[in-house]
């Protein structure tokens, strides 16, 4: 980084803590009003989409039933299985909320994926936690929904002490952090990618001519990257989802 | 898991492999805390380890 003047500061966590935007109230962030606007978003687009259902459906029918189908289908009735439709709204919601939420990291202007602030991928586990353990409490009884993680069936009573620690930390510690910790990590690491990139072009344009000519490439890597992180963006909101389905699922189970 | 197919029980081996390794490699790193020697946490790693692969294999290997 020789030749411009001041040096280049690499982005950090310090970019992720923004400022108030009324005043001096510190619910008045950035990443609040997003996932605010997310629910109107969703809510508008949902109604637009659903509003004159026709037998032959609109373009934008057809973008909403088909991302209601896939969530009913794919993950719903596909993990869950016979007793689905209880928890597809929930599925639904969940799906559509962390998408809009992350796919804003890459949206213009706003450019901030609310999920990279942990505490809203937390509130989304104890939901999700809370619900699955709920299922398998009200279908098994929870005496013996809590024998059933604890202890395995089959095995000689000494091999517990090792195995019953393992299962109560899965069920109880693992699951809930796994899943708010891939999703926080994923959207974290990806806004950060994409700074590095494009403040380090901004920064490479102001240098001497060699860095100047090298910028449009760093430039292109933060295009490049920012299709790759609308990947990511899917993909963990479909796995948030799918994984909160595979817990019900689990807990709905008299096998375990 | 009756339901999920081979998905969900890719989903259920990450996490018990992962909390094998936390838990009683945790234990492990208690006791060498405790008695202040260095043996205990490799001892708990791979009994948790070990452990863990054979919880794994009691929900999905045995048929």
């Amino acid at each position: 980084m020789a030749g411009s003047g001041a040096g280049f500061v690499p982005p950090s966590t310090a970019d992720f803590n923004l400022p108030p935007i009324i005043g001096n109230n510190a619910y008045s962030t950035k990443p609040v009003f997003l996932v605010l606007l997310s629910v109107l978003v969703i809510s508008a687009f949902f109604i637009a989409a659903s509003r004159k259902a026709l037998v032959v459906p609109s373009k934008l029918q057809f973008a909403g039933e088909s991302i209601y189908a896939f969530v009913r289908n794919d993950i719903g009735e596909e993990i869950i299985g016979h007793e689905f439709m209880r928890f597809v709204p929930f599925l639904f919601t969940l799906f559509t909320f962390i998408l809009t939420n992350n796919v804003f990291g890459i949206v213009p202007f706003l450019q901030f994926p609310s999920m990279s602030h942990v505490s809203f991928p937390y509130v989304l586990a104890v939901f999700s936690f809370v619900i699955f353990h709920a299922v398998g409490v009200k279908k098994q009884g929870l005496g013996k929904y809590l024998k059933g993680i604890a202890f395995m069936p089959g095995v000689p009573k000494a091999v517990y002490i090792l195995l019953t620690p393992i299962e109560i930390a899965t069920f109880f510690l693992v699951r809930p952090l796994t899943l708010s910790l891939r999703l926080f990590a994923n959207m974290f690491a990806g806004h950060l990618l994409l700074l590095v990139f494009i403040m380090g072009g901004d920064h490479l344009i102001r240098g001497v001519i060699g860095l100047k000519l090298i910028a449009p490439f760093a430039f292109a890597f933060g295009i490049g990257m920012t299709f790759f992180e609308f990947m990511v963006q899917c993909l963990q909101a479909y796995i948030f989802t799918l994984l909160t389905a595979l817990f019900i699922a689990g807990a709905l189970s008299d096998e375990h | 898991m009756a339901t999920g197919g081979e998905e969900g029980a890719l989903w259920s081996i990450m996490g018990y492999l992962l909390s094998g390794l936390i838990i009683w490699g945790g234990i492990g790193a208690a006791v060498d805390h405790w008695l202040g020697t260095h043996f205990f946490l490799l001892i708990g790693l791979l009994l948790g380890g070990g452990a863990s692969m054979y919880l794994v294999w009691l929900r999905f290997g045995r048929k």
